[in-house]
């Protein structure tokens, strides 16, 4: 997997470029907007970072063009605090974020998440999910915890699926809404509750969850290969 | 239309006026007329001096009632009428006897001293009045201007509390040199282009504690030469520069205060960044270089914990660095803006993970017989401070005791306790443990940054809900941290969800 780099911090470009090595992705790198857009026409490039406080331009508006330009997913670095902008960006086309400062694993996991997605959207939509406790067959809309069946509501079962689909990924509020109730600005109450259902059934303990995961502000995500 | 209604309010009074001058009139020809008929009944039944007498007292009663001008009147009638139409000879004007004479004499002194007597009251009552008028005036002047707070507010307060009165308005020019000089009188033109002649104006100066603060001048309304009821221009001047005194003393104080305050604000910032930054860093740079200098040397064992070391201390900046990051936010006012609907079960729910990830072994006891507790929030630092709270709890707490996270609603609010079963805190401590960088004086409350009480408090109030604590708890152990946020009234219903979702 070819990764591009945007961020005007040198000391990051070396500290990440050995381990994503070792993994077997290039890395290149970027310091400016403008850099990144003709980096991106030029070459292949499967998946950007894209740090959002770049020097020559806001780094929500170059998410559209690099989508545009490349087809390629777009993971965002952004600080704490910054839910807003992240949905934005979100909403613009990226595909998730990871907070600044990172750990390696966490940037590993999502680069993997990331790669598993882009896979599968190469070949055409996935017909099943399967991951360690969790197994969805889209098809058949049959949902296994564990090996045992459990019952879903077509609502439920849309929501589940838009997460599947986003495995490890962040989905937004927004996202999940149109999901359920294709309706951006139905009440988040609604999906609230429905979340809250979904947990009833999935979790082993509703009130702190461990596969669907809030992310606060932004919206959820579905954990993939939950250890127990 | 408002221009008008001052001058229908005079018409209305004068006309009032008139009618009441008519009633009196009327009221002492009617005195009069009643004491003529009682004498010439007294007459017919031959009793000239009650007659007399009657007269006398209905001579007196006009004089008491209407002054000394009606007395006279009222005696000069009498003196008429007794004389021409009662006393002999009927029908003719003159005075033969002494018996004639006395009556007349009697009508007309004790209309004079009635009259003068009621009068003179008169006066007396009415001084009494206006001087009662015009220290309610003062009274409710000196009341109004408690409200002051700005130097510059003083004049307007003035200008409304002195509404209606022969002050039309109310110039202060403040610092020495104003352009007015006490004692000095006259008149000027009219502002604003209103037509109209010149006003009066009265200028005074303003001295307060220390020395001379400016000066006022008074803008007067005043009827030609009629000083009744125009309050003691002095007095109102000593109200105005008692209250300017107090604004400015107050100003400068508050200024002094903050002043000081971001200077200790200051000096605690610098210092808990000396030290707070400095010292993760050292332990950062020591363990990187000595990694660098002994490649080789050490055993994996020695390595990991170089690693571990670098970074666990830099997980600590990056905390650090944040509770910084969120004082300025707290500084600065959170926008509700940013707020959003968000559920405090959930986000509780997300804080307990991250507790648990950064303490695995923490015994956690969770009372949580609520769905939903929607509020509106920042749903990032809602869980950033539930989080602190928790950690607090744990670090605070001592090390291995379960603490109780318990959540719970009213109508109104949703209440979430947070109970360690620690030291507790002491009373003198509880009011200083909200303060920035404010550390206890054990080893383990010294490692915290001092901030992170603060900054929970601070997200708190934006949300617009408390924070209490309550220590000792039980047997003289434990403290209870109680956060109360306002509940979203319409969220919460749970909307019915199971109607419109089966499978068919």
């Amino acid at each position: 997997m070819q990764i591009l780099i945007v961020d005007d911090e040198p000391a990051i470009i070396a500290a990440l470029q050995p381990a994503l090595a070792a993994q077997g992705y290039g890395l290149t790198c970027a310091a400016t907007a403008s850099e990144a857009l003709g980096h991106v026409a030029a070459t292949e490039t499967d998946l950007v970072l894209l740090d959002l406080g770049l020097p020559d331009a806001d780094g929500i508006e170059i998410i559209s063009k690099l989508k545009k330009i490349s087809g390629a997913t777009v993971i965002v670095l952004s600080a704490r605090h910054q839910e807003a902008a992240k949905v934005r960006a979100l909403d613009e086309g990226a595909d998730d974020y990871i907070n600044k400062p990172f750990g390696i694993d966490e940037l590993l996991a999502r680069l993997r998440a990331a790669d598993r997605r882009r896979q599968q959207a190469a070949g055409n939509l996935a017909d099943a999910f399967r991951s360690d406790p969790l197994e969805v067959d889209f098809g058949r809309r049959e949902v296994r915890l564990q090996g045992e069946q459990v019952k879903l509501s077509p609502k439920e079962f849309a929501l589940l699926e838009a997460l599947c689909r986003h495995a490890g990924c962040v989905v937004t509020q927004r996202q999940l809404l149109i999901a359920g109730w294709s309706d951006p600005n139905a009440d988040s109450q609604y999906l609230r509750s429905y979340i809250a259902l979904l947990r009833q059934k999935l979790e082993y303990d509703p009130s702190e969850p461990e596969l669907v995961i809030t992310e606060p502000g932004v919206g959820y995500r579905l954990a993939v290969n939950v250890e127990h | 239309m408002d221009i008008s209604r001052p001058t229908d309010i005079a018409d209305e009074q004068a006309e009032h006026d008139v009618h009441a001058a008519w009633l009196s009139w009327l009221g002492d020809a009617a005195i009069l007329i009643s004491a003529t008929m009682g004498t010439v009944v007294a007459l017919n039944v031959e009793r000239p001096r009650t007659a007399a007498l009657i007269y006398l007292i209905g001579v007196m009663f006009v004089g008491a009632r209407s002054g000394l001008y009606r007395g006279v009147l009222a005696a000069l009638i009498a003196s008429f009428v007794y004389n021409f139409f009662l006393s002999e000879p009927v029908f003719r004007l003159g005075v033969t006897s002494l018996d004639e004479l006395i009556p007349l004499l009697a009508f007309n002194v004790s209309a004079i001293v009635s009259g003068g007597l009621a009068g003179r009251l008169k006066d007396r009552a009415q001084a009494a009045r206006a001087a009662e008028a015009k220290n309610y005036l003062l009274l409710q002047l000196s009341d109004q201007l408690q409200r002051a707070i700005k130097a510059e507010d003083v004049a307007a307060i003035a200008r409304l509390a002195l509404r209606p009165s022969v002050i039309e308005d109310i110039e202060i020019q403040l610092g020495e040199d104003g352009e007015g000089r006490p004692g000095r009188s006259g008149a000027q033109a009219r502002g604003n282009g209103m037509p109209g002649r010149a006003r009066p104006f009265e200028d005074f100066a303003l001295n307060g504690s220390r020395g001379k603060l400016g000066t006022v001048r008074f803008v007067l309304n005043r009827q030609d030469g009629d000083r009744r009821g125009e309050p003691d221009l002095k007095a109102v001047a000593n109200l105005l520069a008692l209250a300017v005194d107090r604004c400015i003393l107050l100003e400068q104080l508050s200024e002094t205060l903050a002043a000081q305050l971001s200077e200790e604000l200051k000096s605690a910032l610098l210092s808990s960044v000396s030290h707070d930054l400095r010292t993760p860093l050292t332990a950062i740079e020591a363990a990187a270089t000595s990694l660098r200098a002994l490649r080789g040397t050490l055993t994996p064992r020695q390595e990991d914990e170089m690693l571990a070391t670098i970074s666990e201390q830099c997980a600590k900046l990056n905390r650090y660095t944040a509770s910084l990051l969120d004082m300025g936010r707290i500084q600065a006012g959170i926008p509700n803006s940013q707020f959003t609907n968000v559920d405090v079960v959930e986000i509780l729910g997300v804080a307990l993970g991250s507790i648990r990830r950064r303490f695995p072994d923490q015994e956690i006891c969770k009372e949580v017989p609520v769905a939903f507790a929607v509020t509106r929030a920042n749903a990032a630092m809602l869980e950033q401070l539930i989080f602190n709270l928790l950690e607090n709890a744990i670090v605070h707490g001592g090390e291995g005791r379960p603490i109780l996270v318990r959540l719970t609603l009213n109508k109104v609010s949703c209440f979430l306790e947070i109970v360690d079963n620690g030291p507790g805190i002491g009373a003198a401590e509880q009011a200083r443990v909200f303060d920035r960088f404010y550390r206890g004086s054990n080893p383990i409350q010294r490692e915290g940054s001092g901030l992170g009480l603060y900054i929970a408090k601070g997200f708190i109030e934006a949300f617009g809900g408390t924070i209490e604590i309550h220590s000792p708890v039980i047997e003289k152990m434990g403290t209870n941290v109680t956060v109360s946020l306002p509940l979203l009234q319409k969220a919460i219903r749970v909307p019915e969800i199971a109607d419109a979702d089966t499978d068919s």
